[in-house]
């Protein structure tokens, strides 16, 4: 039986790790801060799945990010997908060879839809996450790129079609308005979202806690759970928070093999 | 121990690289050189992205001249991972139709279960109830990673074992040296380090 996934995504901007709240983001620790808080190489072996983000707000230097990625990787063995900030392929390029597994996109699948295409004709779909961030507004969906700066003039499921039509390989749908909160994931457009949306789905913005993945999990048609939130989950707050969820039947891998 | 992962420029080394360093091995190099293939203990056939490309790559490097003779004729112990493993079949129909190295009588398609989602991406389980290394000291059913919209099948024997997403796929086949695994052992946490330390040690 196909497994669901916990997702730890990670925001760097500009040599750090940070907490983002609504976008705003705080400076936590660099990556000594990260392995000495959450013992890294322990705490991958009860997650799905990485996820780093570029959110440097000025000058987004591809290079320094590609450095961390490359750090991460080493004994890492779960995939990583990197993005935010690429613009061309050799941007793409120099993750996947940092040791990104996958790439993530977001302001170019509005701004250079060739750009997605060309990508995804090299790395495969399975390659390709695309990322929207997004804000509930009176009864619209409203999808921002560029860092949340920018409202797009597409709405959320007029996107979603048009993301599906580029091919791209999984949705990582993050609220704006939840993002950082702690508060549980935004159920509200989830479910009225979830039915549609035909290639795994990852949902992120506002967990808090493991009860929250667990609400998160329920959904038949969302394939993973993700958190950025580095301060609720500090120390060994992932690997309970998985042990809770297994002992409790969710649907999640098990590694418990000798090696 | 001399692993050589084969290159064509394709394929998410970096990940394995780490894997087989945390398992010990301590000479590992990437190349399509002739020699240093034949000199190796193992080959490693990585592989990310379009089985076309990947082809026009492999042939431009002669890699499927020298992986025939150094695999299939003198029995080197060769694994394909992912794509890496599509190719060592007859086929794919991935962006048109395209001709693979036939070292195994298997070929590719699409994924097109209509209910559910493409790519199959996650933890899924394997059905492993064939003779196997490869699996030695895993449980049943263990978890692997996959990332694919494409699927390896066969009518023929080459002591397959299966996964079920839809329908039943090729997960993984062991025929004699020539292995191959549609799931990423190297992104598989324990279970993968277990199976690529199975691969090192019992082929």
């Amino acid at each position: 039986m196909l497994r669901k996934r916990i997702i730890f995504a990670l925001i760097y901007s500009d040599g750090f790790f940070m907490q983002s709240r609504n976008f705003r983001l705080q400076k936590v620790g660099n990556l000594n801060w990260l392995e000495k808080n959450y013992k890294f190489q322990n705490i991958a072996f009860s997650l799905d799945e990485l996820v780093v983000l570029n959110a440097t707000r000025n000058n987004k230097s591809i290079t320094d990010f590609a450095k961390t990625i490359e750090n991460l990787v080493n004994d890492v063995f779960i995939p990583i997908a990197a993005g935010g900030g690429i613009r061309s392929m050799e941007d793409a390029e120099l993750l996947f060879n940092s040791g990104a597994d996958k790439i993530v996109l977001n302001s170019i699948l509005h701004l250079d839809p060739y750009l997605v295409k060309s990508l995804i004709k090299r790395y495969g779909s399975q390659s390709v996450v695309a990322s929207i961030d997004y804000k509930k507004n009176n009864e619209k969906f409203e999808v921002y790129i560029n860092d949340g700066t920018t409202k797009i003039d597409l709405e959320l499921e007029d996107y979603l079609h048009y993301l599906e039509k580029l091919e791209v390989g999984e949705i990582y749908l993050n609220s704006i308005e939840k993002d950082g909160t702690g508060f549980g994931y935004d159920f509200d457009t989830i479910e009225k979202f979830e039915s549609k949306i035909r290639i795994p789905l990852i949902i992120a913005g506002g967990a808090g806690n493991e009860s929250h993945f667990m609400d998160g999990l329920k959904y038949k048609n969302v394939s993973a759970v993700a958190t950025a939130n580095l301060f609720n989950f500090i120390g060994d707050g992932l690997p309970k928070a998985r042990l809770k969820l297994i002992e409790s039947g969710e649907n999640l891998a098990n590694w418990n093999v000798d090696n | 121990m001399k692993i050589v992962i084969a290159d064509y420029g394709m394929g998410n080394i970096k990940s394995i690289i780490s894997a087989l360093n945390y398992l010990g091995a301590d000479n590992i190099v990437v190349s399509a050189d002739y020699e240093t293939l034949k000199s190796a203990d193992k080959i490693i056939l990585p592989g990310v992205g379009s089985f076309r490309k990947a082809m026009i790559q492999i042939r431009e490097n002669n890699l499927d001249k020298y992986l025939e003779e150094i695999a299939v004729k003198n029995n080197k112990p060769l694994i394909g991972i992912c794509l890496g493993m599509q190719l060592l079949g007859t086929s794919s129909t991935e962006d048109g139709f395209t001709t693979g190295l036939g070292f195994v009588n298997a070929h590719c398609i699409k994924l097109d279960n209509t209910d559910l989602k493409v790519p199959h991406v996650g933890f899924n389980q394997l059905k492993t109830d064939i003779k196997s290394k490869l699996y030695d000291g895993l449980a049943d059913e263990s978890d692997f990673y996959f990332t694919h919209s494409y699927k390896m099948v066969s009518e023929h024997e080459i002591n397959q074992s299966y996964c079920h997403y839809g329908l039943d796929f090729i997960a993984s086949f062991e025929y004699n040296n020539i292995v191959g695994v549609q799931f990423h052992p190297e992104l598989s946490q324990k279970n993968g380090l277990r199976l690529l330390k199975n691969f090192i040690e019992k082929f």
